[in-house]
């Protein structure tokens, strides 16, 4: 197939596959017949770890090479689904708060628009690539939200409010951390502040949600 | 279009015979991106050969894309972060930058990054701080208070309708009101009255100074928040007139034309006042949302 003479073309060739060594593993064994027990777990499995990974990011391989959408959708959904408002507490002075609706669409959209900025940018990460980390990256906001929505059980006063503003401003800067440590090196060196811009505003923007969420 | 197929050819030509081997490489890249290509696509990311090939695309900027490809637009948006800091400055102290910057850099290469990203910017800075100063109104009263989360799409509107329409309708008007002076007619209108992409640059870059005003609009005294209006609009109505002065001398309507930028801008400015942080000081807020609501 290739001239025999080029040994380099060889070595090229070698390297490709030790590339994808790490998948090559679980291609193998065949999961035709396996507990469907067995095939969830092992999904669940490799979702958890990405949490792991964005929690503590430190290497960025298992985020960008086999990404997934399942952690961006359970933590969407599960966000929409606390956020969400009730049209019953809604009175002419307020709104009651955003529909699971707007804040699924929020965090979709946001997702795909910081992207195709970061396409426009220049930068080389595929577009699923980079929906996969943003979405996984919402992992401290979303655990400040648990935290946030336990405070407001008990009687509210401003300090209290304090530390919900505090906790939410650390799962702000928590996400933009993971997510400007995965996507940073993507773009090209002058371009790096305007690619990271979009991020902190899309996190912010989500943070402020959280702090704002009061419908006890 | 014949001269660039010719130095292609001749470049290629002239690459082989001396690259033997890199050739020979990347026929064997292409047969293991069919065979592992979702390996190849995600492992792009640490991989050497594509950012080459980005490179090799941004040394050739005449190449047409086609309008619906991510390429064509990504001319608009071949900034790096200093130049979109320095036009920041731009809009606001125009001193600090040489006096004919707009003509020599951002008509030469209009950008939409700035544009695009401070508007947006804004808009949730008037949704937050919006809110805030909502809050700070009914904080002494007993009013179980709540955020107003549709401020954003008002604000959105509001923001979107003005960076787009205005400079439109400027474009038009500049467009079509043109004196022609003793010389050619065409070369002048060539020469001064900028594209329309780059006023919708100057226009957007042009409410960056909103942003931190609207962080103070949150401060809850009726006088200063008029000051902030005066001279949040002031400043970078002034701004944009003096980069369009050149253009603007040469419309018919010179006059009109700088009363209605100034009037938009100062429109706008206290729109957002008014609407998102202004509370009068004998009538309740809920009472007036409910009135005009109520009528609408």
């Amino acid at each position: 197939m290739f001239p025999a003479g080029d040994v380099g073309v060889v070595e090229g060739e070698m390297n490709i596959p030790s590339h994808g060594g790490q998948t090559g593993d679980s291609m193998e064994f065949n999961t035709l017949d396996e507990p469907i027990k067995e095939t969830f777990l092992r999904d669940l499995r490799a979702v958890g770890n990405k949490f792991y990974h964005v929690l503590i990011p430190r290497e960025k391989t298992s985020l960008l090479k086999e990404w997934d959408l399942w952690g961006p959708l359970l933590l969407c959904t599960f966000m929409a689904t606390i956020l969400q408002g009730s049209t019953e507490i809604a009175d002419n002075s307020n709104d009651g708060g955003p529909e699971f609706a707007e804040v699924f669409v929020l965090v979709w959209i946001g997702a795909a628009v910081v992207t195709l900025n970061s396409k426009l940018l220049g930068g080389n990460i595929s577009f699923f690539q980079s929906v996969c980390v943003l979405g996984y990256c919402l992992c401290p906001i979303a655990i400040s939200l648990v935290v946030c929505r336990i405070i407001l059980f008990t009687t509210q006063n401003s300090f209290l409010f304090f530390l919900r503003l505090v906790i939410s401003m650390i799962g702000f800067a928590w996400a933009t951390f993971a997510a400007t440590k995965f996507l940073g090196d993507s773009q090209p060196e002058g371009k790096k502040g305007l690619a990271v811009f979009p991020i902190c505003l899309f996190y912010f923007i989500l943070s402020w949600l959280v702090v704002s969420h009061n419908n006890v | 279009m014949a001269n660039v197929n010719t130095g292609e050819l001749l470049n290629f030509q002239d690459y082989s015979p001396e690259h033997n081997g890199r050739s020979a490489r990347i026929d064997v890249e292409a047969v293991h991106t069919n065979q592992y290509n979702n390996v190849m696509t995600n492992s792009n990311y640490t991989y050497e050969e594509p950012k080459t090939v980005v490179e090799e695309q941004e040394a050739v900027p005449q190449t047409n894309h086609n309008f619906w490809t991510i390429e064509y637009y990504q001319k608009y948006f071949d900034v790096q972060t200093s130049e979109v800091l320095e036009r920041i400055v731009s809009s606001v102290l125009p001193q600090k930058v040489s006096r004919n910057y707009f003509d020599e850099r951002i008509k030469g290469k209009p950008d939409l990054y700035g544009p695009i990203w401070i508007s947006v910017t804004l808009i949730f800075t008037i949704a937050v701080s919006g809110n805030i100063a909502n809050y700070l109104q009914n904080a002494n009263k007993e009013v179980h208070w709540r955020y107003n989360y549709h401020l954003v799409s008002y604000a959105a509107t509001a923001i979107f309708c003005y960076v787009w329409l205005v400079p439109l309708a400027l474009w038009a008007a500049l467009k079509w009101s043109v004196v022609p002076d003793g010389q050619d007619e065409i070369e002048t209108q060539a020469s001064a009255s900028p594209t329309m992409i780059s006023l919708f640059c100057l226009y957007g870059y042009s409410l960056s100074i909103y942003i931190p005003v609207a962080i103070l609009w949150t401060i809850q005294v009726s006088w200063l928040q008029w000051l902030f209006v005066l001279m949040a609009a002031l400043v970078s109505g002034a701004v944009l007139i003096f980069w369009l002065l050149p253009a603007l001398k040469k419309s018919k309507y010179s006059l009109i034309l700088i009363g209605s930028i100034l009037g938009f801008h100062f429109l706008l400015a206290s729109g957002f006042m008014l609407y998102f942080f202004h509370v009068p000081n004998t009538v309740d807020p809920t009472t007036v949302v409910t009135n005009t609501t109520v009528k609408v």
